[in-house]
């Protein structure tokens, strides 16, 4: 195991050296010059472009630019923007309130896709299990915005449940409704995903020989089935952690929450290189992370997967 | 109405601070929380006037500027008591006296011509420092290369703690106007600004009528409160909560359920406005700002002046205002908006007006069109109804293989504008900062820094009618009305709609008034008595 794991720690080095190249070089090669659009419609005066263009070593080649960045990584820093702003206090005062509205829709996902997965997979081919396919299905297939922008509308300006812009509020109540519309796009996949492994699991000779030793119902599923169905489950649900981190810039928009999607979309359309590169690292680096936590979750979860 | 809210003054602060935003307005009386709370967009980088691009309603009520044109154009005096000159070139300023900062020190002459220093100085890469190119010294301290040998603009001398001379590179009776509200570089700074400008930018200590006490945090409001020493005239509300919204039309919705008093309309929703909100709660200021379907003059398809008064022929402006921007815009009927003083309207004639069948009948006198005709535009910026709209009409009215293509970004599409690659007609799009049609036409039509390569092919006689308008002294804008008489004869970008700036309001406002700048007053709100 302890092989296993430096192996990947190893691997997460390559990787984080490859993306932060790979990212700023995509972010360089964008056409156009970021610090001619600062000025929007009013180009900036010359002089004024020239001086920026040397503050930020816009001058130098891409591979002294990269080194020089990943000096400054090494020092702990970040780098700035072109307007000044540290790219490090940036992603400090942003990612806390991805983190809260990611881990919040996760929540919402894991409680709503597993009571529907065990209750679909418990009851098949009833009313209830159809019903649960055809509403998860529903809810996928509409565009987020527009589930987005119709919840704003209904929930928060027609019944006035809850603030519809910003994190003010604070948790739980102004990140529930955006975290619920994240949460209902993770539903069908993972609800499905339970039912069919709650159904195999329900049909293997062990449950069977519980139920001939006669183990209650309640015993079989809670503390045999329960465990046995959600090994799969729980690789699906922790991959979409780091993708959700990642994946919350719609509802981050709509909803006015000041997080790391916003950072990120608005980066990219400004050319901000060391910004995109900073958001885009951390974000890989998460992703790998919980990678690796999964694998051992889920050697603790069933002791037949072993990585040597 | 207006004296009420000014007595209820001092005594309402306190109150007032104790209510939150979306509070409305309590009983009435004495007790009334004068507060507002304004949508802003997100992020505002930097709040040094010198430097802020998108912050203009917040830095206009935190600073107080030299002079202030209203709506109907008209100029008065702020911070200054007067500015003068006998030759147009040399101008002194004369400070009123008392005033002073939220610091408590007082303004002086000094601090104005350090602020211009500061703003002008290149290594310092203020985004607004252009403002001040009209000033002598001005190319010193921005080399074409390397470092400036000097750190002071030569055109600036102090002659004593409230007056200053200010002399220009040429005669420009503009001045006075180019001092006004928008024009922010102007604004003057506090000696303890220069200590830590990165400081300044996220708390800016300012002239005017309120102080800044929750400064710029990372997508966190900043509150600003009246200042109690401000010697102009007394704003009537008494504390301004600006909520960065990362995205209009979550602000639209905001203001829908609220939450939120004043927010800009965006443009998506402009045509839906009038089901959401009462007419009372819409505004719509006609903004200095004009949009052209610009012409590619480096392309010889083009160069047929008939040609090119086709295209302009073939677009239904009214049906277009109508369908994208709920007749909130207007049609151009000149090269400037009609709000500028003395503006020519209606000089394009029957050349801005829909006619297809003198439109295509002018096309196939110039000899037709050859190949596509591409319309590029900045993608990702809202203009893709507008474009695509204008591309049909030139399809079916000309005959014409037209296409709309947006570029990634904006930073794509001005880089080929500038370097003379994109092949066919381009948005373009001024907004001026001073209402004098000398702003737009210098910035489009002259070879002067501005919107490089946006109004076609530069025409000697603008250049030269506009040098004697700045000349004349004259303040009617006749003189610059000249130019554009050379314009119309040789028409060579199209004038498409002239903007206006429209905003919604909750309940708690009665009136928002815009100055010439077109962007309101929050300084000046009328709230409402319940």
């Amino acid at each position: 195991m302890a092989r296993y794991i430096s192996r990947r720690l190893l691997e997460l080095v390559i990787v984080f050296f490859g993306v932060t190249f790979v990212i700023y070089c995509a972010v360089f090669l964008l056409p156009g010059d970021p610090i001619a659009a600062l000025g929007g419609d009013r180009p900036l005066p010359e002089s004024v472009q020239q001086q920026l263009r040397l503050r930020y070593g816009l001058d130098l080649p891409i591979w002294q630019q990269y080194l020089d960045y990943l000096g400054g990584l090494a020092r702990g820093d970040f780098g700035t923007t072109f307007a000044g702003q540290s790219v490090g206090e940036q992603m400090a005062s942003r990612w806390p309130t991805t983190i809260k509205l990611a881990l919040t829709a996760w929540t919402l996902t894991v409680l709503i896709s597993i009571a529907l997965g065990l209750a679909a997979g418990l009851r098949r081919g009833s009313a209830l299990d159809r019903g649960v396919l055809l509403g998860t299905i529903v809810a996928e297939s509409v565009p987020i915005f527009v589930m987005g922008v119709m919840a704003q509308y209904l929930i928060g300006i027609t019944l006035g449940w809850a603030p519809i812009a910003g994190v003010s509020d604070g948790w739980p109540r102004a990140y529930l409704l955006p975290a619920l519309i994240i949460a209902l796009y993770g539903l069908a996949g993972v609800s499905r995903l339970m039912r069919g492994s709650v159904i195999d699991t329900m049909r293997s000779d062990f449950v069977r020989t519980l139920r001939a030793k006669g183990m209650s119902q309640g015993n079989v599923v809670g503390l045999h089935v329960m465990r046995n169905a959600a090994a799969p489950v729980v690789n699906v649900l922790a991959i979409q952690l780091g993708s959700l981190l990642g994946g919350t810039v719609v509802v981050e928009a709509i909803f006015n929450i000041n997080g790391v999607g916003q950072l990120l979309y608005k980066a990219i359309q400004d050319q901000e290189g060391t910004l995109v590169v900073g958001v885009a690292t951390t974000l890989v680096f998460i992703f790998l992370v919980t990678n690796v936590l999964v694998d051992i979750l889920s050697s603790v979860l069933d002791p037949r997967i072993r990585h040597d | 109405m207006r004296g009420l809210l000014k007595g209820a003054g001092a005594a309402s602060v306190a109150f007032a601070l104790v209510l939150t935003g979306c509070s409305t307005a309590a009983d009435g009386g004495e007790g009334a929380p004068a507060e507002l709370v304004i949508g802003s967009s997100d992020p505002v980088p930097n709040l040094v006037p010198g430097r802020q691009s998108n912050a203009f309603g917040l830095v206009m009520s935190v600073f107080s500027p030299l002079t202030f044109l209203d709506a109907e154009g008209e100029l008065s005096y702020v911070a200054a008591e007067s500015v003068e000159s006998d030759d147009q070139i040399t101008w002194t300023i004369t400070l009123r006296d008392g005033w002073t900062f939220h610091d408590g020190t007082p303004v002086t002459a000094q601090d104005y011509v350090d602020s211009w220093n500061t703003v002008a100085y290149a290594p310092n890469a203020f985004e607004n420092s252009g403002q001040l190119a009209v000033i002598a010294g001005y190319s010193d301290l921005n080399p074409a290369e390397g470092e400036p040998a000097t750190d002071e603009l030569s055109g600036l001398a102090v002659v004593d703690d409230l007056t200053f001379s200010v002399t220009l590179n040429q005669a420009d009776s503009q001045f006075p106007v180019e001092l006004s509200q928008a024009q922010t570089a102007f604004y003057p700074m506090p000696p303890s600004a220069f200590d830590d400008l990165d400081a300044y930018g996220k708390q800016p200590i300012g002239n005017g009528p309120f102080a800044v006490t929750t400064g710029w945090t990372e997508g966190e409001p900043i509150v600003a409160e009246r200042y109690q020493d401000y010697a102009g005239d007394e704003p009537t509300v008494n504390k301004i909560t600006w909520v960065p919204y990362s995205d209009r039309l979550t602000a639209y919705t905001d203001a829908l359920a609220g939450n939120v008093d004043i927010v800009r309309l965006p443009a998506n929703r402009m045509k839906q406005v009038a089901d959401d909100f009462a007419d009372d709660h819409i505004y719509s200021f006609s903004g200095p700002a004009i949009s052209y379907l610009s012409i590619p003059y480096w392309d010889a398809r083009f160069d047929d002046v008939r040609v090119r008064q086709a295209i302009s022929m073939a677009i239904d402006r009214d049906a277009i205002n109508e369908a994208l921007f709920g007749n909130l815009n207007s049609p151009a009927t000149a090269w400037t908006p009609s709000i500028m003083p003395g503006n020519p309207d209606g000089i394009c004639g029957k050349y801005c007006e829909y006619d297809p069948q003198a439109a295509a009948a002018l096309l196939a006198e110039a000899g037709g069109f050859e190949g596509q005709l591409t319309i590029h535009f900045p993608g990702g910026a809202g203009h893709d109804d507008l474009f695509n709209a204008v591309a049909n009409y030139l399809r079916q009215n000309l005959g014409v293989d037209a296409i709309a293509r947006p570029s990634v970004g904006w930073a794509e599409f001005s880089e080929d504008r500038n370097n003379e690659v994109l092949d066919g007609p381009f948005f373009a799009r001024w907004g001026a900062l001073y209402p004098s049609q000398q702003s737009t036409l210098r910035a489009v039509f002259t070879s002067a820094p501005g919107c490089t390569n946006c109004g076609g092919a530069i025409i000697p006689e603008v250049e030269q009618a506009l040098n004697d308008a700045d000349a004349s002294g004259s303040e009617d804008g006749e003189a610059y009305a000249e130019a554009q008489r050379y314009i119309a004869d040789q028409f060579p970008i199209v004038p498409l709609f002239e903007e206006s700036y429209n905003f919604v309001t909750s309940d708690k406002v009665a009136e928002l008034t815009a100055s010439a700048a077109g962007e309101p007053l929050f300084t000046d709100v009328i709230l409402a008595e319940d």
